[in-house]
């Protein structure tokens, strides 16, 4: 059974179409990439399958949970790091993990050991007690991504996980984010083609707000004649490589 | 019930800790208020009343308290910009609960405020020491009320830029319009109106008046002090709304 299911998912912003008709089913476990330039629709579907925005059309069902109606369950059991680094800026690494912990009604026990634990995936130990503005981008962006896991979620949205940073905070990024493969359900919203290349189990692109393509980077490969991810992305929205999906 | 009331205990703790930790807020907030009071006190009570203890001290601690609008909507701004906010609406809190805990952190500071201004007054005047001075602090929470509120306001509206400007007005405001730094007997009718119906003066007679002692019930305490809760209700209700709907709008 898919954990995540759009049926006809649409929004409009005064008269732009942020997003037309989406039908996605994505399977527990997966590492789904959703690709698009600027404006494709990208960030709409995750606010929209976080419940930040209401859609203006159709539904999606998470665990279990319909978006329109039962937005409040899927409180917890879906969480979102967002392009923005979003943490407590004056607090340390560990009282930021702490605070959040606190905030999902974690007991002081549990939250030592969510630190514990966040520490050893993300390799915070060096700079546990060090407040959050004084650290590198790297590590500002690795505690966002930390404290969407706090509350353990099923699905975990990452848009665009890696953007601004430099090529090896990058890598030891995708690192981190391969280690939880397999762990919860992921999606990756990115404009680095190799970013989805290298992670992901499954690819779907959007343009203008449509889905043009879902499928495996293969499959990708296969429908466009070419051999990266990047290229295919290239033939796919320039409007060579086939119908929408 | 007990979870929401956890969340806002956590938000609090966080806040308390992010104001704590920013040293011109310790600053604004105390430092330059008591040097105030030491100064101006020793500097002008002689030359005129408006700066006696009785008058001075609960004067200084509104004031004070209007820094309180600066701070509050500084967080706020700054957790807007950050998505911080955003990030926490989507995994746990709720609006209200975000409210109780920008408000609940800044009270304690606000109380701290009050015990050290009015403890100060008595060390330098001693005959401040009474049940009144105890009866003064409480009383001075409900301007500390409305600053915070304001501070929530402004702080939902405003950019981390723009915040700044907007809270010096409320700060200015309190400042000039509530009468504490010079006589007002000779000012025009139209502009006593004007300190008597905004909520800076009343804010300063009600504290001052339960410290000096309480002549006229209705004048001297009921009626500056209903001005000020209309004021506080009233911005509080607004900040509520405009919160929300910013959270909304994200």
């Amino acid at each position: 059974m898919s954990i995540i299911k759009t049926e006809k998912l649409r929004k409009v912003y005064k008269d732009v179409v942020a997003l037309e008709g989406l039908d996605l089913a994505i399977e527990e476990g997966e590492l789904f990439s959703l690709l698009g330039v600027n404006g494709a629709g990208k960030t709409t579907t995750l606010k929209m399958l976080t419940g930040l925005t209401k859609p203006t059309g159709g539904d999606a069902i998470l665990c279990g949970h319909s978006i329109l109606t039962e937005s409040d369950r899927l409180r917890g059991l879906v969480d979102i790091s967002m392009q923005e680094t979003a943490v407590a800026r004056k607090l340390t690494v560990e009282e930021n993990i702490a605070f959040y912990a606190e905030l999902c009604g974690q007991t002081k026990k549990e939250q030592a050991e969510t630190v514990a634990s966040l520490s050893k995936t993300f390799g915070f130990e060096k700079v546990l007690n060090k407040q959050a503005q004084k650290l590198s981008g790297g590590w500002q962006r690795k505690l966002s991504i930390a404290l969407a896991l706090v509350s353990n979620p099923k699905i975990l949205f990452l848009d665009e996980p890696t953007l601004g940073l430099d090529v090896l905070a990058r890598r030891e990024l995708w690192n981190t984010i391969s280690s939880l493969k397999g762990k919860m359900t992921i999606i990756l919203t990115t404009h680095y083609m190799e970013e989805a290349e290298a992670l992901s189990d499954r690819i779907g692109v959007l343009k203008d707000g449509r889905l043009l393509f879902v499928g495996k980077k293969e499959e990708l490969f296969a429908l466009t004649d070419k051999n990266s991810v990047e290229e295919a992305f290239i033939e796919l929205v320039s409007g060579k490589g086939g119908q929408p999906a | 019930m007990k979870q929401s009331l956890a969340r806002i205990r956590a938000l609090t703790g966080r806040n308390i800790k992010e104001l704590l930790r920013d040293p011109l807020s310790l600053v604004f907030l105390i430092l330059m208020p008591l040097g105030m009071e030491i100064l101006f006190y020793f500097l002008f009570s002689k030359l005129t009343s408006q700066f006696q203890m009785k008058y001075l001290a609960p004067g200084i601690v509104v004031f004070s308290q209007s820094f309180l609008t600066l701070f509050s909507g500084l967080m706020i701004a700054v957790d807007r910009s950050s998505a911080f906010l955003t990030r926490l609406y989507v995994s746990s809190a709720k609006p209200h609960e975000f409210i109780f805990g920008y408000a609940f952190s800044l009270l304690p500071i606000s109380l701290a405020q009050s015990i050290l201004f009015f403890v100060v007054g008595g060390i330098i005047d001693p005959s401040l020491f009474s049940a009144r001075m105890i009866a003064a602090v409480a009383v001075s929470l409900i301007p500390a009320v409305f600053f915070i509120g304001s501070g929530i306001l402004f702080g939902s509206l405003c950019t981390e830029k723009s915040i700044g400007g907007v809270a010096s007005i409320l700060i200015a405001g309190q400042s000039m319009l509530s009468g504490m730094w010079y006589p007002i007997d000779g000012l025009g009718k139209g502009m006593l109106t004007l300190m008597n119906v905004l909520p800076f003066r009343p804010a300063t007679l009600l504290v001052q008046n339960l410290l000096g002692g309480v002549a006229s019930p209705f004048d001297d305490f009921v009626k500056p002090l209903l001005i000020v809760l209309a004021y506080t209700v009233a911005i509080f209700t607004a900040a509520i709304f405009a919160f929300g709907s910013k959270m909304k709008a994200k």
